[in-house]
């Protein structure tokens, strides 16, 4: 019987013995990756570590036992994105008892880097050799994320996952995803194709701009994750708009369009990153197809159902989802005649789906226990001191 | 000839998992050493730039940077000139003093603050230009990057703008 992905409908689930002989890997590997962790000293760093551990185990094994991808994937993603601003706030009121940034900490160069602002830097780079971002290129004790670190973990994310980055490893992309799952119809349907070209525009524009005045206009004006994480502090008219226009943005984009639309509005039709992560859709050796043959006419469940709007009617009939499909598995998950599968480029399409998705799961799930996980794990030692 | 894509495809999968496992071993330890050895700098717009000298003067230092351009037409920050007194612990309660900021051996401005004991007290700048050169700040907290008095760990850092 040839290996296929099965839907939720039609696929019995997989035995528990093979689903945790499969888990297996994962489990080594986390063990090895949170071991340090469970070496520190103190009951909260070791509970945390070990809850997250089994956090991040108990999701593959499901994945595996099911078969479906996207259900469990998604509870990783929103507890990463819940988890994320709960560590960076609590360390920034640790540090200097605030979520803003004075400016003393910018010309120190005490800036946590955000991936964000990699292609925003390119430019200037290229032609004067400077980084116009106030943090600084290589880790300091007052600022461990260096723009060298963040930079080195998304190559590696990129040559890993490549735009699945924005359903794995994105520390943000899971707030939206969470609004967005939680109404149980959407209130908004239509919603015109085009919005998806916003992202590119928004990127081309700050990437010139900013080349333009030699400032990260995205992390100053446009960024809704401000609004969760760190912002200029209010100390004039300029940063007081500033810090508005973040919280409306978020509120807007990341909180609002997400729960009457149920789609990740903020990643499909504002995010530049998102945009700029699309260009490394095709670098990937895995990706989504959809088989022709087995594609009922008319059918569009999986079109609905993507959360980035990234598969339309042409594109079905080309078999294959557009440049920015992320791989979160709606698609597949969703799909009654096993039609949209996981695939390893190269291979026929159809062949050995559920074996594409073991692989691809492997290595997406190994990044993101690396690095989620252990921004789940620090959040939860946080939390856990609070109790204990 | 249909097998070689397909053991091609197979092969860059575990490839690929291989990078996801084996990468944060050493993949950022090599990175960060190679982005060391590179000529890129945070724009000093930033960081201020380049030392250019420095003065000693009665168990403190004064460091004059390089003047910083303005970086582009529709850049919002002006020209300027950094100045930090180190270290901030060391420094009178007031300081009041004729600087040279283009080397030229003729002092530029005077720049004068007081240094309150508490590190978390709010600075104030006033600096009165000598030549042309210079533009004025009359109790200047942190207005801009190029005009601004912070306290920067031990150090107290002006930057005057320049025209």
């Amino acid at each position: 019987m040839p290996d296929q992905a099965r839907s939720i409908v039609l696929a019995p689930p997989r035995g528990i013995g093979r689903s945790l002989l499969l888990t297996l890997p994962i489990a080594l590997f986390t063990l090895l990756l949170f071991t340090p962790v469970l070496r520190q000293p103190g009951l909260p760093a070791k509970l945390a570590a070990l809850i997250a551990w089994g956090f991040m185990l108990t999701l593959f094994f499901l994945m595996m036992r099911t078969r479906e991808t996207y259900r469990w994937r998604r509870i990783f993603f929103i507890t990463l994105a819940f988890m994320f601003p709960i560590g960076f706030i609590w360390d920034l009121i640790a540090l200097r008892s605030s979520m803003s940034i004075p400016i003393e900490k910018m010309i120190s160069g005490d800036t946590p880097f955000c991936f964000m602002v990699i292609p925003i830097l390119l430019i200037p780079a290229a032609l004067t050799k400077t980084l116009i971002f106030p943090g600084s290129i290589l880790p300091t004790p007052s600022n461990p994320h260096s723009i060298a670190m963040m930079v080195a973990l998304w190559l590696l994310a990129t040559v890993v996952l490549g735009k699945a980055w924005c359903s794995y490893g994105c520390f943000f992309g899971g707030l939206d995803e969470g609004f967005s799952s939680v109404a149980k119809k959407a209130r908004l349907r239509k919603i015109n194709p085009q919005w998806r070209l916003v992202p590119w525009a928004i990127l081309v524009a700050v990437v010139l701009l900013s080349a333009a005045t030699y400032e990260p206009i995205y992390c100053m004006w446009l960024c809704p994750f401000k609004a969760v994480t760190e912002f200029p502090a209010v100390r004039s008219v300029q940063t007081g708009l500033q810090f508005g226009i973040f919280i409306a943005l978020f509120l807007g984009l990341v909180v609002v369009l997400p729960y009457l639309t149920k789609r990740r509005t903020q990643c499909a039709f504002f995010c530049p990153f998102g945009a700029f992560q699309s260009i490394f859709s095709r670098t990937s050796i895995f990706d989504i197809r959809i088989d022709k043959e087995k594609c009922a006419a008319g059918c569009v469940l999986c079109q609905n159902h993507c959360p980035t709007l990234s598969i339309d009617k042409d594109s079905i009939q080309a078999g294959k989802t557009l440049s920015t499909c992320t791989r979160c598995g709606a698609c597949v998950d969703v799909c009654r005649k096993d039609a949209a599968v996981w695939h390893i480029k190269g291979t026929p399409v159809g062949l050995s789906p559920e074996r594409a998705r073991l692989l691809y799961l492997y290595a997406a799930w190994v990044f993101a226990s690396m690095f989620g996980g252990s921004i789940i794990a620090n959040a939860l030692q946080k939390l856990i001191g609070l109790l204990v | 000839m249909k097998r070689l894509p397909a053991i091609l495809g197979y092969g860059a999968a575990v490839l690929t998992i291989a990078a996801a496992v084996v990468g944060p071993l050493f993949w950022f330890g090599v990175f960060t050493r190679a982005a060391a050895t590179t000529a890129l700098r945070i724009d000093p717009i930033y960081s201020g730039g380049e030392p250019a000298r420095t003065l000693a003067r009665d168990g403190y230092q004064i460091v004059v940077y390089k003047p910083v351009p303005k970086r582009s037409p529709l850049s919002p920050s002006g020209a300027f000139v950094q100045i930090v007194w180190t270290p901030a612990s060391k420094l009178p309660s007031a300081i009041s003093e004729p600087l040279d900021l283009d080397g030229n051996g003729r002092p530029d401005c005077v720049v004068s603050f007081q240094v309150p004991r508490d590190p978390k007290a709010k600075l104030q700048v006033t600096v009165e230009p000598l030549t042309a050169l210079v533009l004025p700040m009359h109790q200047v907290s942190d207005d801009s990057f190029s005009s601004l008095i912070a306290r920067v760990n031990d150090t107290v850092v002006v930057r005057v703008p320049l025209r």
